[in-house]
């Protein structure tokens, strides 16, 4: 049995879960998290700028106009002079998904979710593979691989 | 893989410390939850859901004890009574650790991690 641990943009989460129903997942849990990783939080003008079009909500912890209104944000964004110049918004909004699987069943999800969320830029998430030891369903008390079935 | 959780306000500091580390990725949460002194007594109101921050760090094993050390000393308050002691609700750590990794922009392993 393992957990694979899953941390997605916003806007790929609905289709995400299509994917994943198409395969037969059905048990998926989903975080609100903010984030980061290598890139510390930046993000290009011009990917912002999308995400603002989209009503994306720009939840910016850490930066330095963090209380001002999303309007603040395009302003900044307008005003600079190149779509590729980047921005560090230190944490940004993200999603984690957690899904409990059988051991075979791992390769064919994390694959599902690769496709799904693969847009090749900076920011796409990180995929975890973690052991876990038992599951207990709560509603008759079976444990272990027949929780999840 | 290293879960820890910590007061909402040393959150940034120990942030900003691994930050200056080098320790890469950071996911926060915001939980709520209890320890075994089951909440805590404010005058005539008991609560039992204390806001708390979680941070979720992936680095490499031989990374883990530094980390571990960072958030040890980041996140410790002072205590009142006891110097050089923190205070009960500083936090927990937790160790665990991940089989595989993947980095869903090239599909495959990421590097460094």
């Amino acid at each position: 049995m393992k957990q694979i641990i899953a941390i997605l943009r916003e806007e790929q989460v609905e289709n995400t879960k299509q994917v994943l129903i198409a395969i037969g997942v059905m048990g998926v849990t989903f975080l609100y998290v903010t984030g980061r990783g290598q890139q510390k939080g930046r993000v290009s003008a011009r990917e912002l700028g999308e995400s603002l079009n989209r009503n994306m909500r720009m939840q910016i912890v850490n930066a330095p106009f963090c209380n001002d209104s999303p309007d603040a944000v395009t302003e900044m964004t307008g005003s600079l002079a190149h779509p590729d110049t980047e921005i560090a918004f230190g944490f940004l909004p993200k999603r984690m998904l957690t899904i409990v699987a059988y051991d075979e069943d791992v390769n064919g999800i994390v694959q599902a979710i690769v496709n799904a969320n693969q847009t090749g830029r900076h920011g796409d998430g990180r995929i975890f593979i973690c052991p876990m030891i038992s599951a207990i369903r709560v509603r008759t008390g079976e444990q272990g691989d027949k929780a999840l079935s | 893989m290293i879960w820890a959780i910590i007061r909402p306000e040393s959150a940034q500091r120990v942030i900003k410390a691994l930050d200056n580390a080098g320790i890469g990725g950071i996911t926060r949460l915001h939980v709520t939850g209890h320890g075994r002194e089951m909440g805590i007594t404010l005058g005539a109101v008991h609560y039992m859901e204390i806001p708390k921050e979680m941070l979720m760090i992936m680095v490499p094993d031989n990374d883990v004890a530094k980390t571990v050390m960072i958030i040890r000393t980041e996140a410790k308050t002072g205590s009142k009574t006891k110097p050089g002691e923190g205070t009960i609700g500083d936090g927990k750590i937790f160790v665990t650790y991940v089989e595989d990794t993947f980095a869903i922009r090239t599909a495959g392993k990421p590097g460094g991690n």
